[in-house]
């Protein structure tokens, strides 16, 4: 089989810019550590840095999962199954939290039961259910976007037909015999990307607990100072060991929802989605509070980017000023302006854009073409451009800092674009997710009637492949620039010696600030509504052209 | 799938292929306009070898079984992707769809689309043209007077043709002779 020039150049350039920098930063670790996986993995406990993470990342991971359903699953129902005014308006307020920058979504949380909220930051306990709450928050639209398209088109002459039969006489039958059956492999996707993403979280983390870390916080904590030899060996085990385990946990899940999507995409009885939903007014019980609660996190971060506090000797008082958003613009001589944090994150988009979008094109193009003629391949491929997501942005961010230390540290941070290249492993694999079931259910019979009409292959490509793409396109256009703005993990590991601060790098430098500082909280804030806002007006341009039954998580 | 096939058109004459489902009767058409490569064999068009010319360079149109027109285009812009420089209007008229210039295609019924399939393909100025059961997902009626219209438009351009068909009333009707496979 003829493998495209276009198709080479993807693989080439993706295992350069993705591979071999997380190659790149495990020899350079091992070469360090020694190579001894139950060693790594024995440290983690065996060093009071590490201690109990293991544990923690998963308690809260799973308790994570469980109440983004309990929260999820009722919305999605009630979503899918109903009809509902502003509908689409209301969706997109739900599922809107996905696409916040975590950052942003810590923010909000801290203000949201902090002193000017609802004022329940006592101790511990507070922290970590907060922390819970904030990965419901972040992952309901992961339940809603995976559950709702499978009750709203699901062709109605299955629940007509079920009510005939005796198994389905009972609503209870109904449900056990029918809709458990058909969103199961929905809600366990649902539950593995959920889990996935807390597992991995690692600004809510460091935010929220205020002490508590995560094998993500942990690696991100000590990655400075890995890599060098002799120097401080027990921080190289560690996150060998924390990336062995998050590797593993990462990929089974990720294998796992692969396999239940495959299932899920089986082919439903579908019917219009004007067909099958009905009015139901006490399912406003449900959605009225849903909106409220995913709205709360963010209207509380520009509440509070306005909201000063003054302490003396009478006590502590509030007034109303912009004062936060003039400091965070003024900027000072220890800390960069919002305009250049704002300027070089736009920058780094952008240019992560102009390199995350061809290549992530390029390669879900690839495994198509490979996958009929060598399915093995096109699976490897598959997986291989799935690596970032089970490595997460720490781990990528190291390996990007590493794997500079490796070839010359001295030009990449003094290279503006070097956080692009971290960026560009995030994003691309999204692309390729968005793009390939974009590309498969591209019906060849357009390309080919066009043939026989005479059409060349650029026109083909301009005139008809490009339109017809065209929603799923911006779709990735837009999924790209909103995670390059609002990236945080890799970002901070790469930035952290060099002066490159981007939005989300400077929310965090604002917070770090001791507290005494009246206004570097509200200026926090003001940041965190300036890429709100950013990501609310792409998420709403992204809303528009989404594919009315796509289903996933993106 | 089948061998020692020789087929041989005249200008303007028109053939139909008949056959069960499954013998090959798509598979030839779509190895003579270039969408799929014969294992052996060879193509000549006016004495000219395109065996090896990909479908885009043959000259050869196809009509699809289903109208396949792009969902992103109006009438107009299906059509002028044949010819940019065609007279769209007097395609269509020719199909007997005048109004139809500026409909979305999804508003076209089964019929309608086949026709607007049809002017594309026609106004593309092809050397052969090859129809792929185009009639077969119409009701007997309008199937008759599309046979009638297509027929009468392909004698009056001397445009050859071959239409597969499982139908041998549409096969005789349509062609000058009939080949059963």
């Amino acid at each position: 089989m003829k493998l495209r020039l276009s198709s080479s150049c993807a693989v080439i350039a993706y295992t350069l810019l993705v591979v071999v920098p997380l190659w790149l930063a495990i020899d350079r670790l091992i070469w360090v550590a020694g190579f001894d996986p139950l060693g790594w993995i024995n440290s983690l406990n065996g060093n009071y840095i590490s201690q109990g993470v293991v544990a923690f990342t998963f308690l809260q991971a799973l308790l994570s999962t469980v109440v983004t359903l309990v929260i999820g699953l009722p919305i999605a129902w009630q979503l899918g199954r109903y009809k509902w005014p502003l509908q689409s308006l209301i969706k997109a307020t739900l599922t809107m939290p996905f696409v916040m920058p975590s950052i942003v979504a810590a923010m909000g949380f801290l203000h949201l039961i902090g002193p000017s909220g609802l004022n329940i930051r006592i101790d511990d306990t507070t922290w970590f259910a907060t922390l819970i709450i904030a990965h419901a928050w972040f992952n309901l639209a992961l339940v809603i976007r995976f559950c709702e398209p499978v009750l709203s088109t699901l062709d109605p002459n299955l629940e007509e037909q079920m009510r005939l039969l005796p198994a389905g006489h009972s609503k209870i039958g109904r449900f056990r015999n029918l809709w458990v059956p058909l969103l199961a492999p929905s809600i366990a996707a649902a539950a593995c990307m959920t889990f996935v993403f807390s597992f991995t979280s690692f600004a809510l983390v460091r935010w929220i607990t205020l002490g508590d870390n995560t094998l993500e916080s942990v690696m991100a904590n000590i990655g400075s100072s890995a890599g060098i030899p002799n120097y401080m060996l027990a921080r190289n085990e560690i996150i060998l060991g924390a990336s062995l385990i998050q590797f593993t946990v990462l990929i089974a899940s990720l294998w796992l929802m692969s396999w239940l999507q495959h299932r899920r995409q089986n082919l439903l009885p579908q019917a219009s989605e004007f067909t099958v939903k009905r009015v139901n007014n006490s399912g406003w019980m449900i959605i009225s509070p849903a909106v409220i609660f995913a709205l709360s996190p963010l209207i509380a971060v520009f509440w509070a980017s306005f909201r000063i506090r003054h302490t003396d000797s009478t006590g502590t008082s509030y007034s109303w000023e912009t004062s936060g958003w003039e400091f965070a613009f003024a900027g000072s001589s220890s800390m960069s302006s919002a305009w250049d944090a704002l300027w070089n994150s736009l920058g780094y988009a952008m240019i992560t854009l102009c390199i995350a979008l061809p290549l992530g094109w390029a390669l879900a193009q690839t495994i198509l073409d490979v996958e009929k003629e060598r399915p093995k391949t096109a699976r490897f491929l598959d997986v291989l451009t799935m690596i970032p997501f089970a490595a997460s942005s720490v781990m990528i961010g190291l390996g990007v800092m590493l794997g500079m230390i490796r070839i010359d540290a001295e030009f990449f941070y003094s290279f503006w674009p070097t956080p692009v290249i971290a960026h560009v492993m995030i994003t691309t694999p999204f692309v390729v997710r968005i793009m390939l079931p974009a590309l498969r259910s591209l019906n060849p019979i357009y390309d080919e009637c066009a043939q026989t009409l005479g059409i060349p292959a650029w026109r083909r490509f301009m005139s008809i492949r490009l339109p017809l793409l065209r929603g799923s396109i911006l779709v990735a256009v837009i999924f790209t620039l909103a995670m390059s703005l609002g990236e945080f993990g890799a970002s901070w590991v790469v930035t952290r010696n060099s002066d490159w601060t981007t939005l989300p790098i400077m929310i965090d430098s604002l917070r770090s600030i001791p507290y005494n500082n009246t206004y570097t909280a509200p200026a926090a804030c003001a940041v965190s509504s300036v890429l709100m806002g950013i990501t609310l007006l792409l998420f709403t341009w992204a809303e528009k052209f989404r594919p009315a039954r796509d289903g996933g998580m993106f | 799938m089948f061998s020692e096939f020789d087929l041989e058109l005249e200008p303007g004459e028109i053939i139909a292929i008949t056959g069960p489902s499954g013998c090959g009767k798509t598979t030839l058409l779509r190895c003579i306009c270039g969408l799929e490569e014969p294992d052996s064999g060879s193509i000549y068009l006016n004495g000219k070898d395109i065996t090896n010319l990909p479908a885009e360079k043959r000259g050869v149109g196809l009509i699809f079984q289903n109208p396949v027109l792009f969902p992103h285009l109006s009438v107009e812009g299906n059509l002028l992707l044949g010819n940019k420089k065609g007279d769209v209007a007097k395609a269509l008229e020719e199909v007997g769809l005048s109004e139809f210039q500026n409909r979305r295609v999804e508003s076209l019924s089964g019929g309608e689309g086949q026709r607007v399939a049809l002017a594309r393909a026609l106004l593309a100025q092809p050397k052969v043209l090859l129809l792929d059961e185009p009639f077969s997902s119409l009701d007997d009626e309008l199937s008759d007077k599309l046979v009638q219209d297509v027929r009468s438009i392909l004698k009056q351009r001397k445009c050859p043709a071959v239409l597969v068909t499982h139908n041998k009333i549409i096969a005789e009707n349509f062609a000058d002779s009939v080949i059963s496979l």
